[in-house]
């Protein structure tokens, strides 16, 4: 079994193929693009139908199994996060605010990149754990949370030593700026669990729960059919978009790109195994570690913009989107299945070879 | 025909930042504007393409002029640094002045 060989086959797959057309695409710069409406409307149908399946899928297995997985993933964003922020402050030398921005967008997940995964499992023919796109679904707000208060605690110190420095008028000023810190988060907290990803993924996570296989099967020609064709159509439009970026990779630097494939790598490894030794299944681990792994480009600049204004924005929806995104679907994701591959069985090989000669046959 | 003369302040600036401005608002206790997503280039690159999250968006406010300081003051004090944001102001006249 050889890992080039795997990301040589998953090379050929539409979902890699058609990413790849749509860089190409931007890069000669073709005027096309997917109509805005079907771009917003199919990071929903997306998540939709991850939530559906995954609701469905907990109906058999139970909750039970899942609050363990649940807990670890949480505690593994909210550490990792906290490692980015150390590696991008003192080796990377960003300011507090992109080291915070960037750190929580790598310790956010990827609801595209989840998508991926899952129609790539499909391709093998590997079932994953129902519950993880309830684990989806929590963490996709934990990193920003924790960015987001850090960064406010960071703000109010400043704040804090200046009004030491002042020591007696034009308080007020300064209270009234600490307030507004505080004021902030609590809506900060709010919009990002009540915004649009995790309210319909919970929402077609409980759907799907109530209605089960038998009432599923009059949608599954939408939801589950047409789920791959789906994430091709979404693929030209984030390559299109990936593509009209690579021109800031210039302007993100050395560190950054190498930052954005070590530690999705390293994060993403981390995952498969901790899964593994948590008795997940062989797709369920490689999803973990994705979870793990994957950056957020689409929930990210809506929360950071906001929440932390004075980070720039084009360094990590670049880096994520531009070289994360790509890395992850194109190469971690075949090695991911590698090592989880490895892990549950040893012994065998794997199958991705014979499913790429069979397609190529 | 009588017309009374009003300010017109209109905002340019990136999508994400047009709840910060519409907070302002309100804040002065202005409850008219409109607002429509537009696309260009500034100083920030070429806005618009690819993700909604990076448009922009153009808010038209009439106002009254004594509101138009406070509101500029702050919009300015609160986002030039970190948003892409061009304002500028014009003279307008209205029919009913008392809706402003």
């Amino acid at each position: 079994m050889d890992i080039l060989q795997l990301i040589q086959s998953n090379l050929l797959t539409p979902i890699v193929l058609f990413f790849l057309f749509g860089i190409i695409a931007a890069r000669i710069k073709s005027d096309l693009k997917i109509p805005q409406a079907i771009s917003e409307f199919l990071p929903i149908y997306l998540l939709a139908a991850i939530g559906l399946h995954g609701g469905i899928q907990m109906r058999t297995t139970g909750f039970e199994n899942m609050l363990v997985p649940m807990l670890v993933a949480i505690a593994l964003s909210l550490l990792f996060t906290l490692n980015h922020y150390q590696i991008l402050r003192k080796l990377g030398k960003f300011n507090i605010f992109d080291s915070y921005a960037l750190a929580s967008t790598y310790g956010a997940v990827g609801a595209v990149t989840f998508s991926v995964g899952l129609s790539f499992l499909k391709n093998q023919g590997v079932t994953s754990e129902g519950y993880l796109a309830a684990v989806l679904a929590v963490l996709e707000p934990v990193a920003f949370i924790l960015a987001i208060f850090l960064t406010n605690m960071a703000v109010s110190k400043q704040i804090n030593a200046k009004k030491q420095s002042f020591t007696t008028d034009s308080k007020s000023d300064i209270d009234v700026g600490l307030n507004e810190t505080k004021v902030k988060l609590s809506k900060i907290l709010r919009e990002s669990v009540t915004g649009k990803a995790i309210v319909i993924l919970l929402g077609s996570i409980v759907i799907g729960y109530i209605i089960g296989k038998e009432g599923f099967g009059p949608i599954k020609i939408v939801f589950d059919d047409l789920f791959t064709g789906a994430i091709v159509i979404f693929m030209i439009e984030m390559g299109i978009i990936a593509g009209q970026r690579l021109d800031d990779l210039k302007k993100v630097g050395i560190f950054l790109i190498s930052f954005s494939i070590i530690m999705p790598t390293f994060n993403g490894i981390i995952g498969v195994v901790v899964a593994t030794l948590m008795g997940l299944s062989m797709g369920g681990s490689v999803m973990f570690g994705l979870l793990l792994a994957s950056a957020s480009f689409i929930a990210a600049p809506a929360v950071l913009r906001n929440a932390i204004p004075q980070a720039n924005p084009s360094l990590y929806i670049t880096s994520a989107l531009g070289i994360t995104f790509p890395y992850n679907i194109i190469v971690l994701l075949p090695i991911m299945f590698a090592v989880s591959s490895l892990l549950h069985d040893p012994e065998g090989s794997i199958d991705l070879f014979r499913y790429s000669l069979k397609d190529l046959i | 025909m009588k017309l009374y003369p009003v300010k017109l302040l209109t905002i340019t600036c990136e999508i994400l930042a047009q709840k910060n401005i519409i907070e302002i608002l309100s804040k002065h206790k202005i409850t008219g504007y409109t607002t429509y997503e537009v696309s260009g280039s500034g100083a920030r690159g070429l806005r618009s393409e690819g993700l909604t999250n990076e448009k922009n968006v153009k808010i038209e406010i009439i106002l009254r002029e004594e509101k138009l300081q406070d509101v500029v003051e702050e919009v300015s004090r609160t986002l030039f640094a970190n948003f892409a944001v061009v304002l500028y102001v014009s003279d307008v006249g209205v029919l009913r002045t008392e809706k402003f």
